[in-house]
């Protein structure tokens, strides 16, 4: 099950998730993060601890981006594992997100 | 012999630490000045005096050795600092040495005795050296990277010459279906290289003389002790194993082969009776076509045997080089497919009524049918109405104002078809002109083609898909859970996303043109393959899909495209006396056989041959094109005429304003000409 923590900074909000990234993260994504992200100029997802991806989790991160985007937040994907990257690589994410999403 | 150098602040000083290192008096040493040294300005740019001492007495070796040694140690001579420099000569370490006093004729010289090199520089002349290749020149132990060298003074140089050995190389290699086994062979070789002498002169070349021995040290026990772990067990070639340890020279030897599987036969339908329709299109001898005679329509009897078919014949399987068995090919039966008028009895195809014969094969389905026939002997007109007619059509009179005949044999039109549309999958004939008119023979076809085509690109992307999703199920960071729960369908939307992002597309265009040929598709294979793609690749409802639905659709794609691209035989084609202001469409051969074709569209997916005149229009010939005369003087119209860039255009006579397009090239005829045979060469298009 994917958990949080947050870190507030002047208007940087930098999100650290801990757990898979998978189905059983919607409700996270879509009631609660997205609220709070909606506060903030910037955004920053910390991926460091997420071992996996699934499809459906692959589609809320697009789904998260695409909404801050449009709210002119700008958004950041950082620390992303080796093996999570490949996999994001093979479904192009960093074409549809745009290269410079992820640091 | 030992000699040292000695330097000094003059010659004499020179001469005298030399004398104290050698414990020598001057009456011992031989004495040669190198360098006489200069003062130089106000002690500024002054060089030492050098001089080499040679000591020729044997006995007195170790002794001068030791000393120098002890000398080198301990003394400092000179308020310059210089050292003493003292080099010591071994046997094979050559510098110059005591014989460069044999002559005055050796200043500025080099030269090579006794595979040692000799150099002596003059006031005016440094000697210079070339080093060949594998040579190699060390100065003072410290190997020269250049190619040319100065002899420049008092050092000591030593030749090398470098031998080059290479060891036998050698490969087997067993082919992917290992039916034959390859050893690769380069024999090992030495380059031993020598230097002879030079005479002296200012610039010698140190080139060395090569001597190359081929050694091939591959044995026997080698090759077999490689193929036994390769478990290769049969079909050896021992004579090719033994040439190949002989072999002086680079090459491959086939030294096993396996015996290839005997291939066997598909099954297949032998027609007993005639069932092309004969054309005479020559003409008789005064160069008319007399139509009467033009065609002879077969027929059959009640009860008459039609066909045998014949089971496939299997292969012989083969055996590979390891002596596993290696099956042939597998043989397929036909698929009979019987039509009206047509029964099978055991491995028979009988007429169980009379009427034309028709058989149509596509790759191992075979069509036998017996075509009705509907002959219409007066026109066909508004009075009458359109004719649709599942056989042969014959028409003896007129067809015209916006008449439509469809049939799915053959059509024959004995008068002029004028503002008329004729269609059929078989062959057209029109005995007299068309004039505004659309006539389409083996439509049908065409349109599978095309949507063969498109199931093709649609088929390669779905293919590339399927790859990228077992990839992402082998990573170790992609998580499968949510397929089991909800298929496949999320990521589908992910791969659309971008990836197979032109996906989307060739449904979308494969679907509009099943949607606009419904009713002309015989099976609905075609459009069941359209429902799925729409339902899995285009609906946002929720639809469970998984890897084996998918596998079944590839599959069931592959199987559509892969008939598609079967040649249907025989192929339609049209024939016509002439034709004006219409279009012509066959996927077979198309004929104008009387006065010729005036602006018209002509589209023959064989060949296109025009007796007569052209005039105007657009003319293609998938297999070539051949026209007796094309154009006319004074004429503004222009006509076009096409083939792809691997056929051939004929015109005996072609005037001007005429523009022919083979491929992708374009050629405009400024003057007439005759004897045209256009063809592509070099992406030009040239005459014969």
């Amino acid at each position: 099950m994917l958990s949080y923590t947050t870190l507030e900074e002047d208007k940087l909000l930098r999100v650290d998730f801990k757990g898979d990234l998978d189905i059983e993260a919607t409700e996270l994504f879509q009631q609660e993060l997205l609220k709070k992200m909606e506060e903030f100029q910037s955004v920053n997802l910390n991926l460091k601890e997420v071992p996996f991806v699934d499809s459906s989790g692959m589609g809320l991160l697009i789904e998260l981006v695409r909404t801050l985007n449009e709210q002119e937040i700008s958004v950041k994907i950082s620390n992303v594992t080796e093996e999570v990257f490949e996999v994001f690589e093979l479904l192009q994410l960093p074409e549809i997100l745009g290269k410079d999403v992820f640091v | 012999m030992k000699s040292i150098v000695s330097k000094g602040r003059n010659v004499k000083e020179a001469i005298q630490l030399g004398l104290d290192l050698l414990k020598a008096t001057v009456d011992d040493v031989h004495v040669e000045i190198i360098d006489q040294g200069s003062k130089g300005f106000l002690g500024i740019g002054g060089k030492p005096a050098t001089v080499r001492l040679t000591k020729e007495q044997e006995h007195a070796q170790k002794d001068a050795f030791d000393q120098i040694e002890k000398a080198l140690l301990e003394q400092t001579v000179d308020e310059n600092t210089e050292k003493v420099a003292a080099f010591i000569k071994d046997q094979t370490a050559e510098v110059v040495t005591s014989q460069w006093t044999e002559g005055s004729q050796l200043e500025g010289k080099a030269w090579v005795k006794n595979g040692k090199l000799y150099g002596r520089p003059s006031a005016t002349q440094f000697p210079i050296i070339t080093i060949g290749k594998g040579v190699q020149v060390y100065k003072n132990d410290i190997l020269i990277d250049k190619e040319t060298l100065l002899i420049t003074g008092s050092h000591e140089y030593t030749i090398r010459t470098i031998n080059e050995e290479q060891s036998t190389r050698w490969s087997i290699e067993v082919d992917d279906q290992r039916l034959r086994v390859l050893l690769a062979i380069t024999p090992g070789y030495r380059i031993e290289r020598s230097i002879h002498d030079i005479e002296p002169s200012e610039h010698i070349e140190l080139v060395a003389a090569e001597h190359r021995v081929v050694d091939n040290t591959l044995t026997y026990a080698d090759v077999m002790d490689r193929l036994d772990n390769l478990r290769i067990k049969q079909g050896f070639h021992q004579d090719a194993i033994l040439q190949a340890l002989d072999t002086l020279e680079e090459h491959t030897f086939e030294i096993a082969t396996g015996q290839k599987p005997k291939p066997g036969k598909d099954g297949w339908f032998e027609v007993l009776v005639d069932v092309d329709i004969k054309y005479n299109y020559d003409g008789n001898e005064k160069g008319r076509i007399d139509f009467k005679e033009l065609k002879t329509i077969p027929s059959v009897d009640r009860g008459q045997i039609i066909g045998l078919v014949h089971p496939p014949v299997p292969g012989q399987p083969g055996t590979t080089v390891t002596n596993e068995p290696l099956p042939a090919k597998q043989t397929y039966p036909i698929v009979l497919n019987l039509g009206d008028g047509v029964e099978g009895v055991d491995n028979k195809v009988v007429a169980i009524k009379s009427g034309r014969p028709h058989v149509e094969k596509r790759g191992q389905l075979v069509r036998v049918s017996l075509l009705p026939k509907l002959l219409h002997r007066g026109n066909v007109d508004l009075s009458t109405g359109n004719i649709h007619f599942s056989g042969d059509v014959e028409v003896l009179g007129e067809i015209q104002n916006g008449m439509k005949v469809e049939a799915d044999g053959d059509i024959l039109a004995h008068s002029t078809i004028f503002s008329a549309h004729l269609v059929t999958s078989g062959a057209i004939i029109a005995k007299k002109n068309v004039v505004g008119s659309e006539l389409s023979a083996g439509k049908n076809n065409m349109l599978i083609v095309e949507l063969g085509h498109q199931l093709h690109l649609i088929h390669q992307q779905l293919d590339k898909m399927l790859v990228v999703i077992k990839q992402l199920m082998a990573s170790n960071a992609f998580k499968s859970s949510d397929l089991q729960a909800n298929g496949l369908q999320p990521l589908i939307r992910l791969l659309m996303e971008r990836k197979f992002k032109s996906f989307s597309g060739l449904i979308k265009k494969y679907s509009d043109v099943i949607h606009g040929a419904d009713k002309f598709l015989e099976s609905d294979e075609w459009k069941e393959v359209a429902v799925t793609l729409n339902r899995f690749f285009l609906s946002l409802a929720p639809n469970r899909i998984s890897l084996a639905t998918l596998d079944e659709l590839l599959l069931k794609i592959n199987q559509l495209y892969e008939w598609s691209i079967t040649p249907v035989e025989p192929n339609a084609h049209i024939t016509v006396l002439s034709v004006q202001n219409s279009r012509l469409y066959s996927s077979g051969d198309i004929y104008v056989i009387g006065s010729g074709s005036v602006n018209t569209k002509i589209h023959a997916g064989g060949l296109l041959k025009i007796n007569g005149i052209a005039r105007g229009g657009d003319l293609y010939g998938k297999s070539g094109v051949e026209i007796h005369e094309v154009g006319a003087e004074n004429s503004h119209a222009t006509t076009f005429i096409s083939v792809p860039a691997d056929q051939r255009i004929r015109i005996d006579k072609v005037m001007e304003g005429t523009v022919i397009k083979i491929g992708h090239v374009k050629y405009r005829f400024d003057t007439p000409r005759h004897a045209v045979h256009a063809y592509l060469k070099d992406d030009d298009i040239a005459f014969v």
